[in-house]
């Protein structure tokens, strides 16, 4: 047998792999959700979590070593499977990046920096019925638990309680969780809540119910946050709606997003809107993402995004708008490589609405 | 030729001029703006220049940058940045995150959270503000400088809230009261006056929470006892905490008709706490708990 007929033998084995594990698991995603809509899956196909982002499942990281990057490795398969022992899968995610952030009438700061080091681990209990989760943030500075819950019930078909700590649902879960559509509605990756979720899976549809104490009633027990998505995927198009009402000494919050995703040929398109009320401050607040992913090849992906942010809708001219251009290029398995480009439009009266950034990342998963 | 677009036509037609909208989307032109993006008052002043002064970093760091997001109803870690809020919930208040560390301890900036938080050295979590330096400037050393000398100052309230230090001794807020029902069993009753209180006038047990019966005359069904304390770190606010939780109901707050305790702040004015009821005890606060199930 020669080093070429070896090697297609190994390509094949990673596809029937994958599409076995397919077959098998019928869903998954990344936190990366133009992946998903690309192909067609549901968060829960590649993540652990099914609600997206965080640790992957098995056909997940066989996704991330064969699908993904521009070369596959031989030994891919071989190497790293996530399982520590039958019951226990663990995982994690490490950015370090350079920035250049720039704006009018003030000096660039430029710097290394480790964005985040998460772990990942899940714990299965009983197969197919109960798990614990931990997301916990190793670096920078000190350990931070993001999540950490007991899952009960079935994650690919029927209904399934987490109870503990964990992220709420609330429109596309984005990798950049400064997103406006994140930063406004306040629900990100960067801010998970104590609570209970009820969620429902099957065939193309997602539900979540979720009861949690609310970001503002940290400590204090005022007053709770209900919080609930659906969620209908087709295998070129999907579209999702999510609400959420907060009770608080601060004010009363409401939320309202409606979501989409399109794929057009190599081209996968995100969208979503967002309407906030707060009570408390007497104003609402809107937001609006649009982004195309474009697989050029195997392995390079440029994403465009345009955003939209009104901070207060009662008053006027005083939106702003973002517009990012992202290249990544995953050239092995584990291991991405972003540069992008980034420039915000605000009021000309606020220097800090013109920012300008450039990035490059180092993006190592496992 | 059929003048009928299917739903599925319609739908995409309206995506793609969402998208378009999105993509030409303008930023505001600022017009009668001032630089948080707030409407400018007529006769108002421009925002003082950054200085070792609340008012100051309110207006240039905390209400322009932080209420971003530390504002209303999902305020992160519950800690709200907006000019109503920003001095009760960081002066002499615990941090979430770390406990053991008040957000902002006056007198010593090196063992205050927030300065831990927007330096970058905090045990926990990412530095502030969300974002830096990836997606948005930090703080400069000179900028955070500013607010370590407000917090080496002692933290003054801002210079508004000083001018109210030589009106009479009052109640400045009392939460919760009857204009918020609150969901849950709450964990203390917050009375916040403008004046630092002399300690040695209160009597730590001369306060009790009175829950109603429900019916058209209005009688008391039980009493719950209260513990009355005082933040070292903020000795403007009284904390009365219940001896339990309370369970759903209606509530009002009274000074014991017995009571010795003086309310009065460290110059010596007194006030007369809440309203007097028909036994002579005097009603500071009523409000609705409303357990959810």
């Amino acid at each position: 047998m020669n080093l070429r007929t070896f090697r297609n033998q190994r390509l094949m084995l990673a596809a029937l792999m994958l599409a076995i594990v397919a077959l098998l698991r019928a869903a998954p995603a990344a936190a990366e959700p133009y992946l998903a809509v690309l192909e067609g899956y549901k968060c829960n196909v590649c993540h652990v979590n099914p609600t997206g982002g965080g640790l992957r499942n098995e056909f997940g990281l066989t996704y991330a070593k064969v699908l993904l990057p521009a070369e596959t490795l031989d030994n891919a398969l071989d190497s790293w499977t996530g399982k520590l022992t039958d019951r226990l899968r663990v995982g994690g995610d490490l950015r370090a990046d350079w920035t250049r952030v720039t704006a009018p009438n003030t000096s660039s700061q430029q710097a290394f920096a480790l964005e985040q080091f998460r772990v990942y681990a899940d714990l299965t209990l009983i197969p197919d019925r109960l798990g614990i989760y931990v997301d916990e943030q190793i670096a920078p500075n000190g350990s931070q638990n993001e999540e950490a819950y007991v899952r009960y019930g079935n994650t690919t078909d029927g209904f399934y309680v987490k109870g503990g700590q964990f992220y709420l649902p609330f429109g596309w879960r984005l990798q950049d969780q400064t997103a406006f559509v994140r930063e406004v509605t306040g629900i990100s990756m960067t801010t998970p809540d104590k609570g209970v979720e009820v969620g429902y899976e099957h065939a193309a549809w997602s539900a979540q119910f979720d009861v949690t104490n609310g970001a503002a009633n940290a400590n204090t027990g005022s007053g709770y946050q209900v919080t609930t998505q659906v969620a209908y995927t087709k295998p070129i198009w999907r579209v999702g709606i999510a609400g959420s009402s907060t009770q608080s000494n601060a004010g009363d919050r409401r939320m309202g997003g409606l979501f989409a995703g399109l794929k057009t040929g190599p081209v996968a398109w995100l969208a979503e809107g967002d309407i906030v009320h707060d009570d408390g401050l007497g104003r609402t607040l809107a937001a609006g993402l649009l982004e195309g992913d474009w697989r050029l090849l195997k392995g390079h992906n440029l994403k465009l995004t345009a955003e939209y942010s009104d901070p207060d809708r009662s008053v006027r001219n005083n939106q702003q708008t973002r517009y990012s251009f992202v290249y990544e290029y995953t050239p092995l398995p584990f291991l991405q490589l972003r540069a992008g480009y980034r420039h915000n439009f605000g009021i000309p009266q606020n220097d800090q609405q013109h920012q300008q950034l450039v990035l490059f990342e180092l993006h190592g998963y496992f | 030729m059929n003048s009928r677009q299917s739903p599925r036509s319609l739908l995409l037609r309206s995506g793609v001029a969402l998208c378009i909208l999105l993509v030409a989307a303008c930023a505001g032109n600022g017009e009668g703006l001032d630089a948080n993006g707030r409407p400018l008052v007529p006769g108002g002043s421009p925002p003082p220049p950054l200085s070792a002064d609340l008012q100051a970093i309110q207006e240039n760091i905390f209400t322009p940058i932080c209420s971003v997001c530390h504002a209303g109803g999902t305020a992160p870690e519950g800690l709200r940045l907006d000019a109503a809020n920003s001095y009760n919930l960081l002066v002499g208040v615990p941090s979430t995150e770390v406990p053991s560390l008040l957000r902002v301890k006056p007198g010593d900036p090196d063992n205050s959270y927030i300065i831990q938080k927007l330096e970058g050295h905090a045990a926990v979590g990412a530095q502030m503000p969300f974002g830096c330096p990836n997606t948005q400037p930090c703080l400069t050393t000179s900028t955070i400088a500013f607010i370590r000398q407000w917090i080496t100052n002692g933290a003054p309230p801002a210079a508004a809230a000083a001018a109210a230090l030589t009106a009479p001794l009052a109640v400045a807020s009392v939460v919760p009261d009857s204009t918020e029902p609150v969901s849950g069993p709450p964990p203390q009753v917050m009375v916040a006056f403008n004046h630092e209180l002399d300690m040695s006038q209160l009597a730590t047990h001369s306060m009790h929470f009175e829950k109603f019966a429900a019916g058209a005359t209005p009688t008391v069904s039980e009493q719950v006892a209260a513990r009355i304390t005082v933040s070292s770190a903020n000795p403007r606010a009284l904390m009365i905490w219940p001896a339990r939780p309370l369970s759903a109901g209606h509530y009002r707050l009274v000074v014991d008709a017995t009571s010795s305790s003086r309310f009065s702040d460290i110059a010596g004015q007194t006030v007369a706490l809440g309203t007097p009821d028909e036994r002579g005890q005097a009603v500071i606060s009523t409000f609705d708990v409303e357990v959810l199930p």
